[in-house]
C-alpha cells in the first residue's frame, strides 16, 4: 500500500525565529502599550483569536488598482477569501449591521473595512462608516486595510476617527517585481501600467507606512506569497517594513483557482505549498513578528476567525432587529472583562510542559479546536485544524489548514475526493492529530496515512497536550531519527 | 457625444466620483451615463475618466459603440487563454 503522506520530507529542524520557544511568543517582544492595544484584536494577536471575534462591512466597492490575484467580477456565497462579498452596504446599513452583530456576538471586538475594493478609494463611504461608529459604538475597535495607493492622503482622516490598526498589503518593494503583480493603477486621472505604475504604488505604500507609524497607528503588513514572483523577495520586504515600524507581518498564500477568473488563476500560476509558506514565514521571523493565524476571510465575514456567521445578519434580518446599544454595551463590557480574566488566569496557570528529551526532531501536529485554546472539536466536525510544531524548544503555532476546500459544498469544485480524503491530504506533514473524539473509520485512514489520531486530551490546553503527546512519541522512540522520518 | 456603460458593469462605484460632468449615476441593474451630460471629458482631461478607472473590460463603450478597454487590455489575460480556461471549467 502506498503511503504518500509519509514520503513527504519532514519539516526542517531548528527554528529561525529569534523568539522561538513558546508558542504565544508572537507578542512577547512588543511593548506593553502595543500589547494592550492588540490583546483583544483577533487579527493582531494569535492569543486573542481564540477568544474574540471580528467583522468586516462591505461598504467599499471601488478600487484604484488591479491585482493579478483579484477578479472584480467575482461573487459567490460559498467562497471564503478576500474581495468576495454577498451584498454591498451603504454606510447607514453598515452601522446598523455592526451594532446588530455587536449586540448578538458580544465577543466581537473589531470592525474592519476591507473592501471588496480598496477602502481608501471609497473615502466618503469608508469614513462616514467610521465616523458614525466611533460616535455610536465607541467600544468597538476600528481598523482598515488598504493597498496603500491613497494612503498618504488618508492618514490625517484615519487618525481623527480613532482607527489605531491599519493593514497595508505590500507584496514588493521592487517595481520590477511589482509589474508582475499589478497590471495597472489609476493615478492622477490616468490609468498607468507596468513598472511605472508599480513604482508609484510602492512609493505611496512606503510613505503611508511611515506616516502611520509617525502618528502612533499600529501597522500590520500583509503580503501574498506568489511562488516564482515574489517568494525570493519577501524576506527583504519584511526587513524593510519592520525597519520602518510595522509591527506585524502576515505572509499569506496566493489563492489562484482557475474558476476564480483571476490572471494568476487563468494563467496557471500556482500558490505555495504548506512547506514553502512555513519556510518563508520562518525566514522572515528572524527579523519580524509573523502572523500565522490569518484565515484570509471575506470582505463581509462575521464571527470568530475561521467561521462566518454573515448569514445571520443579512440586510433583511437586521432590518427587524431592535438594538438597544447602551444596554448591549454594558453586557459587552462584562463579557469582555470575563474573557480577559479567563485569558489572564490561563496565562498565569499555564503549566509549561517541557520536552523530556533534548535531541529529538521537531514534529507537526494538527489540533481540532473552536477556540478558548483547548482541544474541543470532534475530528469529523472540524472545518479547519491548527498546526503546531513541538520540538525540544517547546511548542509553537505554525498555521491553520482548512479541512474542506475553499469553496464549501459545491460538488463542481474540487476533484471528486471524499471530504475525508481531502482532510487527510490537508494534514500532510503532520504526525498526530489531536481532537476531542474521532470515529473508527477516520481513525484507520489516518493511521494508514501515518498520522496518529489522539482523542485523549479533550478539553485540555492545546500547548500542554501537544507537548505531552510529543513526549509520548519521544518515549516510544519515534523521534530519534534526526534527519528524516521513515518512508514506510 | 457620449460614452455608454453596458450590462457587464459590476456596480463597483469607481467611475461615479471621477466623472467631471456628474454624468454617471447609480441605476438598476447597473450604473448609467447621462448622454446629455457626458462630454467624454473633453476640456477636463486627456482621457475619459470612467474608462480609465473601470476594471471591467468591455463595460464602457465609446460613441461608436466600441469598447474602450477591449478584452485582455486590463487583466493582461489573453482572450484565447480566458476562453480556453472557461471551456475547460465548463467541461467538468
Amino acid at each position: 500500500m502506498e503511503l504518500p503522506v509519509l514520503n513527504e520530507k519532514s519539516t526542517q529542524g531548528g527554528c529561525a525565529a529569534s523568539s522561538c520557544g513558546s508558542s504565544d511568543d508572537q507578542l512577547n517582544h512588543l511593548s506593553d502599550e502595543i500589547r494592550a492595544k492588540v490583546q483583544n484584536h483577533p487579527c493582531y494577536s494569535e492569543d486573542a483569536h481564540h477568544y474574540f471575534a471580528r467583522m468586516h462591512v462591505a461598504v467599499a466597492p471601488a478600487c484604484n488598482i488591479q491585482c493579478h490575484y483579484c477578479n472584480r467580477k467575482y461573487d459567490c456565497a460559498n467562497e471564503s477569501r478576500p474581495g468576495v462579498v454577498s451584498e454591498l452596504l451603504t454606510p447607514n446599513q453598515a452601522v446598523k449591521k455592526t451594532m446588530a452583530v455587536a449586540a448578538n456576538i458580544p465577543q466581537m471586538t473589531v470592525l474592519g473595512i476591507a473592501g471588496p475594493g480598496d477602502p481608501l478609494a471609497n473615502p466618503e463611504r469608508t469614513f462616514e462608516t467610521f465616523r458614525r461608529l466611533s460616535e455610536e459604538a465607541p467600544d468597538i475597535k476600528l481598523c482598515v486595510s488598504t493597498n496603500g495607493l491613497a494612503l498618504p492622503d488618508a492618514v490625517e482622516e484615519l487618525s481623527k476617527h480613532n482607527i489605531d490598526h491599519v493593514t497595508i498589503t505590500i507584496n514588493c518593494v521592487d517595481p520590477k517585481v511589482g509589474a508582475k503583480i499589478y497590471p495597472w493603477i489609476f493615478w492622477k486621472n490616468k490609468r498607468i501600467k507596468g513598472e511605472k505604475a508599480a513604482k508609484i504604488l510602492i512609493e505611496q505604500q512606503q510613505k503611508g507606512l511611515e506616516m502611520l507609524v509617525a502618528k502612533g497607528i499600529l501597522v500590520k503588513v500583509n503580503s501574498v506569497l506568489i511562488p516564482g514572483v515574489n517568494d525570493k523577495h519577501l524576506a527583504e520586504v519584511s526587513k524593510i517594513v519592520k525597519a520602518k515600524g510595522a509591527f506585524l507581518h502576515n505572509v499569506m498564500p496566493l489563492i489562484s483557482e482557475a474558476e476564480h477568473g483571476t490572471f494568476y488563476g487563468v494563467m496557471g500560476q500556482r500558490g505555495p505549498s504548506n512547506d514553502e509558506l512555513q519556510a518563508l514565514q520562518d525566514e522572515c521571523a528572524g527579523d519580524m513578528n509573523m502572523m500565522r493565524h490569518c484565515r484570509q476571510c471575506r470582505a463581509d465575514a462575521v464571527g470568530m476567525l475561521g467561521e462566518d456567521r454573515g448569514d445571520e445578519f443579512t440586510l433583511d434580518k437586521i432590518e427587524d432587529m431592535e438594538i438597544d446599544y447602551q444596554a448591549a454595551m454594558e453586557k459587552r463590557k462584562v463579557i469582555h472583562q470575563a474573557i480577559e480574566a479567563e485569558m489572564n488566569s490561563k496565562r498565569a496557570a499555564k503549566i509549561e510542559v517541557k520536552a523530556e528529551k533534548l535531541d529529538t526532531r521537531p514534529v507537526l501536529m494538527a489540533v481540532a479546536t473552536s477556540g478558548q485554546n483547548v482541544i474541543n472539536v470532534h475530528f469529523g466536525h472540524a472545518k479547519e485544524f491548527l498546526i503546531y510544531e513541538a520540538s525540544p524548544n517547546g511548542v509553537r503555532f505554525i498555521s491553520h489548514r482548512k479541512a474542506d476546500q475553499y469553496c464549501g459544498g459545491d460538488t463542481s469544485c474540487g476533484d471528486g475526493e471524499s471530504v475525508l480524503q481531502q482532510t487527510v491530504r490537508a494534514l500532510e506533514g503532520c504526525e498526530a492529530v489531536l481532537c476531542s473524539k474521532i470515529g473508527y473509520e477516520p481513525w484507520e485512514i489516518l493511521e494508514n496515512a501515518g498520522i496518529m489520531p489522539n482523542g485523549e486530551h479533550a478539553m485540555e490546553d492545546i500547548e500542554e497536550a501537544v507537548m505531552l503527546v510529543y513526549n509520548e512519541m519521544a518515549k516510544a522512540g519515534k523521534l530519534d531519527e534526526v534527519k528524516q522520518r521513515a518512508t514506510a | 457625444m457620449s460614452l455608454k456603460i453596458i450590462e457587464s458593469c459590476v456596480n463597483c462605484f469607481a467611475c461615479e466620483p471621477v466623472c467631471p460632468s456628474k454624468a454617471i449615476y447609480e441605476a438598476a441593474p447597473h450604473f448609467l451615463i447621462d448622454p446629455k451630460k457626458c462630454t467624454e471629458c473633453v476640456g477636463d482631461f486627456d482621457v475619459p475618466q470612467c474608462a480609465s478607472i473601470c476594471p471591467i473590460e468591455g463595460a464602457i463603450l465609446d460613441a461608436l459603440n466600441v469598447p474602450i478597454n477591449p478584452p485582455g487590455s486590463l487583466t493582461g489575460i489573453p482572450p484565447e487563454k480566458m476562453a480556453e480556461a472557461m471551456a475547460e471549467l465548463q467541461a467538468h
